[in-house]
């Protein structure tokens, strides 16, 4: 156990308008982002989007154009990276292929000066808290990925950092052995109540691991929440797309009352969808449904609401069941519990589920 | 491929070893025992000549002491030229490759024949130095240690510079990130992470360079000149000009025990450093 | 395409006729010095031997004391046919019974050559005048092998030891200044001891021409085959005929032990001696001193024609060989630090 008890641990961190450009391209394009302290907040998005270069400007490796880096309100732009009270953990992990285990936990402490008695105790509190106690002697390329995983953590969390931060920290691991180091590093997170930033193009990672999410494109945020709160309600059509699976029905307003709108969709249906977004009547719209707010009705449904598609095929995922349908030149794929015997393929009529929420974004908000 | 006998593959070259270089070693070491190259009559005279004799003694610390010098002048300017590499973008990378690569495609003959225009007495340093009144008279550099050791720095200095380049390019690079965001200062990344990985790389460039310093006849004797006396210009001129194998092969022998023996050394250090 | 290939190329298309009618050409191997004796061989004398009797030479360019070692290495079987060698390295030969008795009377030319050029060991190819070689636009001429210690020269001489013929002909020649003699070089050593400070180089024989060049020595001790050499590439050199005399000596050529091609060897040898092959190796850029007694020697050789060499110093290789090894490693102790 570290010295610090867990609860005073916890620092806030705030990117205000932070700008980096390499050469003509601006790879950040103004950022303002604030983490709580303990929070996990998950930068996610596509490669290229600024994400890894967002992280670099924090830890104090890249130079921001304009904005500041603040911890706990004090500025850290001018400090270098080993000032800044800040933990890595790289994809790679980094870890120094000619040090032990313990030798890699040692070495932020020795930088710092540490008296050797105290860095000793440091770092087998450190090994203690991630379940490494018994790898101390071993060099790196004596340990599977997840143990270096671990080691490389523990190296990060003996400087004892206001802010943690995690580069695809997973994605040199196996999948089946994911899900168990992220509910072990959010576990030992939470216990030391560090804030802590993780870069991932992941979107499991990022929802089952992150308190907040900032889903980054093209060098800004196209929208920062927590993760159901993305999911639910995608702040863009790319929101939509990259968290978590959508259909895109494409189509024109017809009627509007209120936030109310009566959508003429090319596939065929009208529905009635709501929006905070305001539309004039003859737009045209991108409606983005998740395939759970989706389900089939009978090919002979003549409800005005429902439009004809073709079931191809039907799998069963666990406790649910995938179908995968054509409507007209759309793909669709509809999620619902796995109950009684799936239809056969053929053609079909899809509906909007009663109570479900889709959203409409304006057409050519391309994702 | 993976049976019994995969190491039948070697034969060929364990042969050719054998015959080639064992064979010729015995014969030489045969020699060396001998009153003549016929090998009729044993004798010790030719190891009492070299071992015995204070003037061969110095000859073969000279050798060593060369090729020390060397591997530390090569050293000195081979390590920050290469962490320059390791931070450069890949264009100068490539143009630092390819820069350490060029002096080997020129012949040593060639690059020692030059050092002679560079070094003279009317050559380009003390041209220089005159001109720009550094130094009223030329100043000795040709047929002296110092300049010898200058022109074989840049004559090996790809023998120290790609190894070790081949080293530092392995570095994976966020080890340094991670080293700066420890808390590390430039010198205890340098000394604590790159120092340690690159070893390999300056061991193995150590070893070619001294190698090739000690054993470089032709710009010992054309760069050093007749006032300084090394090993293998001696052994050519008992083998060739005087004929006298035995002393030759002895010398010869000194000469391959004693460079053998730094290497093996400087190979020891380096698994020392391994393990440590 | 090399010069040498382009040559080979030169001498095949010129063979091509004969080919015709003649039977296939007879091979032999010939060891030559490198470098300009190698370039003149391969481009005067080898096109007259294949026109003239049809035999193609193949050269194996090796320095004397290397031609001697590489043949004694062969126990029995020669690695070439025909040995070229100064004095020296002759009377090593001799002693290690690596050639073929000589029979000057299978050499059609041999009346072109002086009194006792082709004995029973071989016949004489060519001459070597060796003086002191001096660069007029620095030093006035030395007047002979004393000058050579005076602070004024020692400081801008490069001394090179009793490695090569020359070399050991002109510290002899010194020792004899300095009141030595052939056998007895101590105030030779003395003197070179005490000069060895201010000496502007010690240098392998190779490397002399490059250093004269480079300006980093202005006096050496040379035959008259490097001044001419080095002036026609524009060097400032001179030669100069110590007060003493020049000493000469003869580069001979030999037919090896066991050789398989006698009678190539003895045409060779002949074709080397004949008035066409000397007069052209004396010319620019060869300058061959010529050892036909009808060819003129070039302007650079003191002498108008090689009768006139009995006149020059000449040394007894039989007594210099036994004590040069012993010179050889003093020179080296005592020029070493």
């Amino acid at each position: 156990m570290l010295d610090v008890a867990p609860t005073a641990l916890g620092h806030r961190l705030d990117m205000d308008g932070v700008r980096v450009r390499y050469g003509q391209t601006l790879a950040v394009r103004d950022v303002t982002l604030s983490v709580a302290p303990g929070e996990i907040l998950a930068l996610l998005g596509p490669s290229g989007c600024g994400k890894t270069t967002l992280l670099r400007t924090v830890a104090g490796f890249i130079q921001a154009e304009a904005g500041r880096v603040l911890v706990d309100g004090a500025p850290i732009d001018r400090l270098p990276p080993g000032k800044r009270g800040v933990g890595i953990v790289f994809q790679s992990y980094a870890l120094f292929p000619h040090m032990t285990a313990a030798q890699n936990v040692a070495y932020g402490l020795e930088a710092r000066g540490l008296p050797k008695a105290e860095i000793i105790r440091k770092v087998e509190a450190a090994l203690a808290a991630v379940r490494m106690e018994g790898f101390a002697a071993r060099k790196p390329t004596a340990l599977s990925g997840g143990q270096q995983q671990r080691v490389a953590l523990a190296r990060a969390l003996a400087i004892e950092p206001a802010i943690l931060l995690l580069d695809e920290p997973f994605a040199a691991l196996d999948r089946s052995l994911r899900l168990d180091l992220q509910l072990e590093i959010k576990r030992i997170q939470r216990r030391f109540g560090v804030t802590c930033v993780l870069v991932t193009h992941d979107q499991d990672e990022a929802m089952s691991m992150a308190d907040r999410m900032a889903v980054m494109r093209a060098g800004h945020v196209e929208q920062v929440g927590p993760p159901t709160e993305l999911y639910d309600t995608p702040a863009t059509a790319f929101v939509a797309g990259f968290v978590g699976t959508t259909n895109r029905l494409h189509g024109r307003v017809e009627a509007r009352d209120g936030m109310g709108y009566a959508v003429r969709l090319d596939a065929g249906a009208t529905v009635m969808v709501e929006s905070p977004r305001g539309f004039a009547i003859g737009d045209r719209v991108m409606l983005c449904a998740r395939p759970e707010q989706l389900t089939l009705r009978a090919a002979e449904n003549e409800d005005p609401a429902t439009f004809p598609a073709r079931l191809r095929l039907s799998l069963p995922l666990g406790p649910a069941l995938i179908h995968d349908l054509e409507a007209g030149s759309a793909e669709v794929k509809i999620q619902q519990p796995r109950q009684g015997t799936p239809p056969p393929p053929g053609p079909v009529r899809i509906a909007i589920l009663p109570g479900a929420k889709p959203s409409l974004f304006p057409e050519g908000d391309s994702a | 491929m993976n049976g019994p006998g995969v190491w039948r593959l070697a034969l060929p070259l364990g042969l050719a070893q054998l015959m080639f270089f064992a064979a010729p070693l015995l014969i030489l070491l045969g020699t060396s025992l001998a009153t003549d190259e016929h090998l009729r009559e044993g004798s010790l005279r030719a190891w009492r000549e070299v071992l015995g004799d204070s003037f061969h003694i110095q000859s073969v610390v000279n050798t060593l002491r060369l090729g020390a010098l060397t591997v530390l002048a090569t050293l000195l300017l081979a390590v920050p030229l290469a962490l320059v590499h390791m931070a450069a973008g890949p264009r100068l990378k490539r143009a630092i490759l390819i820069a350490a690569v060029l002096p080997l495609l020129t012949s040593v003959v060639v690059r020692t024949f030059s050092w002679i225009v560079i070094l003279g007495r009317e050559g380009v340093i003390n041209s220089t130095l005159i001109a720009t009144g550094l130094s009223a008279t030329p100043v000795a550099l040709l047929q002296t240690e110092p300049g010898l050791i200058l022109a074989l720095t840049q004559i090996e200095m790809p023998l120290m510079l790609l190894p070790l380049i081949a080293a530092t390019a392995r570095i994976d690079p966020s080890l340094l990130d991670a080293s700066t965001s420890l808390g590390a200062s430039l010198a205890r990344t340098l000394s604590r992470v790159v120092l340690p990985l690159a070893l390999p790389g300056l061991i193995a460039g150590s070893t070619l360079v001294f190698a090739s310093a000690a054993t470089a006849f032709i710009s010992q004797s054309v760069i050093g000149g007749g006032r300084l006396n090394y090993l293998p210009a001696l052994v050519w001129q008992q083998a060739m000009v005087v004929f006298d194998w035995p002393l030759a092969a002895a010398m010869a022998l000194t000469l391959m025990g004693s460079v053998l023996m730094v290497v093996g050394a400087l190979n020891l250090l380096g698994r020392g450093a391994r393990h440590a | 395409m090399s010069l040498i290939q382009r040559r080979g190329l030169l001498a095949a298309g010129l063979a091509l006729p004969a080919l015709g009618a003649r039977a296939q050409a007879t091979q032999m191997t010939a060891a030559v010095y490198p470098g300009g004796w190698d370039e003149a061989l391969r481009a005067v004398l080898a096109p007259r031997l294949l026109q003239q009797h049809n035999v193609t030479v193949a050269f194996d360019p090796l320095f004397a004391v290397d031609q001697i070692a590489k043949a004694r290495a062969a126990r029995g079987t020669p690695p070439f046919d025909v040995f070229v060698l100064d004095p020296g390295p002759r009377v090593s030969g001799m002693d290690l019974g690596l050639f073929e008795t000589f029979d000057p009377a299978r050499l059609p030319s041999r009346g072109v050559l002086p009194a006792g050029y082709a004995d029973n060991v071989g016949a004489a190819v060519a001459a070597q005048v060796v003086g002191i070689a001096y660069n007029p636009q620095k030093v006035p001429k030395p007047a002979g092998w004393r000058d050579l210690f005076r602070p004024e020269y020692a400081s801008k001489l490069g001394l090179t030891g009793f490695g090569t013929t020359f070399g050991t002909i002109s510290l002899i020649e010194m020792a004899k200044a300095l009141g030595g003699s052939e056998t007895n070089m101590d105030p030779l050593f003395a003197e070179l001891r005490r000069i060895r400070p201010s000496v502007a180089a010690v240098a392998q024989p190779a490397a002399m021409p490059g250093l004269f060049q480079q300006g980093q020595i202005d006096v050496m001790y040379t035959n008259t085959y490097t001044v001419t050499l080095l002036r026609s590439r524009g060097v400032p050199i001179a030669f100069a005929v110590p007060e003493s005399g020049a000493a000469a000596f003869v580069t001979t050529m030999h037919i090896a032990k066991n050789s398989r091609n006698i009678a190539a060897a003895y045409q060779y040898i002949d074709a080397m001696i004949s008035t066409p092959v000397q007069t052209a190796l004396s010319l620019d850029p060869y300058f061959f001193v010529p050892v036909n007694k009808e060819v003129t020697p070039g302007a650079d050789v003191p002498m108008r024609s090689i009768s006139e060499i009995t006149n020059f110093v000449t040394h007894d290789w039989t007594r210099i060989n036994p004590l040069r090894a012993g010179w050889i490693s003093r020179f080296n102790r005592e020029m070493a630090g």
